[in-house]
């Protein structure tokens, strides 16, 4: 086996071992625990829920994917076994934020209490006039406690 | 007159309490198109709109697509592209139909019921007719409803490399639950 072969050899393994590595890297990467991710944006829910009224179209384009801190009050705790989402509304309109905790997080979810003044962080999927309810809904996923 | 009035104020406060038509924030879509060569392409969304009228057994179902939670982010971006979903564009599926055989359900006894759905599903901007067998359970006031079927991607225009090679599930399962 001459030089320029084996070197030849070396780079082509190197090479596709990189590419493996690259490859086995994105396929197997998690979301990160949302504690640990720094959020774009911090609002209250009020003034996020009047921003999706008042144009969706901009609010999604502003929101969506984006993680959030959102301050506001508890209107409602849907727990199911293992699932848990905290809501906050605007009384008024009957609009609202709707949480959807990660796993590991769900337990901080289930020791609130409607009327608690929360901080939640999540990851925010937008928001859709809902035909079924008849009001605005402003989905989030991988939600925890912000601390 | 005092009478009429008193009546027709009782019969409307015992429609509103035993109000027919049941609205949950929080029904959970399971998706799953995994395969023997792909097991991520896998996820849940905890916060689709339902709503069931006991009455006459329409059944309706909203779903954020981009609310669907992937555990790897790549897989993620896929779903909601271009290629897959196309979510920007299609940001939601809906679910419209009703339980054919609402007879066999009775809403005021604890019980596990049996039902066929048939009604509408727009995916993709694409609506088909479909059917799917599911249940209704009965539990003091909390009603249950649950469904698990298939659907085939090519039917809604979903198609892609991913799909051909073997990847992504032609056909993937889909689980519902709703608590009412």
């Amino acid at each position: 086996m001459n030089k320029r072969f084996k070197k030849w050899l070396i780079v082509t393994g190197v090479v596709v071992l990189s590419c493996g590595a690259v490859l086995w890297y994105l396929f197997t990467e998690k979301f990160e625990d949302t504690k640990k991710v720094k959020a774009h944006y911090t609002v209250h829910a009020i003034d996020l829920i009047k921003e999706f009224q008042q144009d969706e179209a901009a609010a999604n384009k502003k929101y969506t994917e984006k993680i959030i801190i959102v301050n506001g009050t508890v209107s409602e705790i849907k727990n199911a076994d293992t699932t848990a989402n905290i809501i906050m509304a605007d009384m008024n309109s009957g609009a609202y934020i709707i949480f959807a905790f990660q796993q590991q997080h769900v337990a901080e979810a289930r020791q609130m209490k409607v009327g608690d003044n929360v901080s939640i962080k999540g990851s925010c999927s937008g928001g859709i006039y809902s035909a079924i309810l008849e009001t605005e809904k402003i989905d989030f996923k991988r939600c925890t406690v912000n601390e | 007159m005092k009478k009429a009035i008193l009546s027709f104020a009782l019969v409307l406060a015992a429609g509103l309490l035993f109000a027919q038509k049941k609205t949950t924030t929080s029904a959970v879509v399971n998706f799953d198109a995994t395969t023997s060569i792909d097991q991520l392409p896998k996820a849940e969304n905890k916060t689709a709109v339902a709503s069931l009228d006991t009455k006459t057994g329409k059944l309706a179902f909203e779903v954020t697509i981009k609310n669907f939670a992937f555990s790897n982010p790549r897989i993620q971006d896929h779903f909601n592209g271009a290629g897959w979903m196309n979510s920007d564009q299609f940001p939601t599926a809906t679910f419209s139909g009703s339980i054919t055989n609402l007879q066999a359900v009775n809403f005021a006894k604890d019980g596990t019921y049996a039902v066929t759905v048939k009604g509408e599903l727009n995916m993709h901007g694409v609506t088909k007719a479909v059917e799917a067998n599911g249940s209704i359970k009965v539990s003091g006031k909390t009603i249950n409803a649950s469904s698990d079927f298939s659907v085939k991607l090519e039917d809604y225009g979903v198609t892609g490399g991913a799909i051909a090679a073997g990847k992504v599930s032609k056909e993937p399962k889909i689980s519902v639950t709703a608590e009412f």
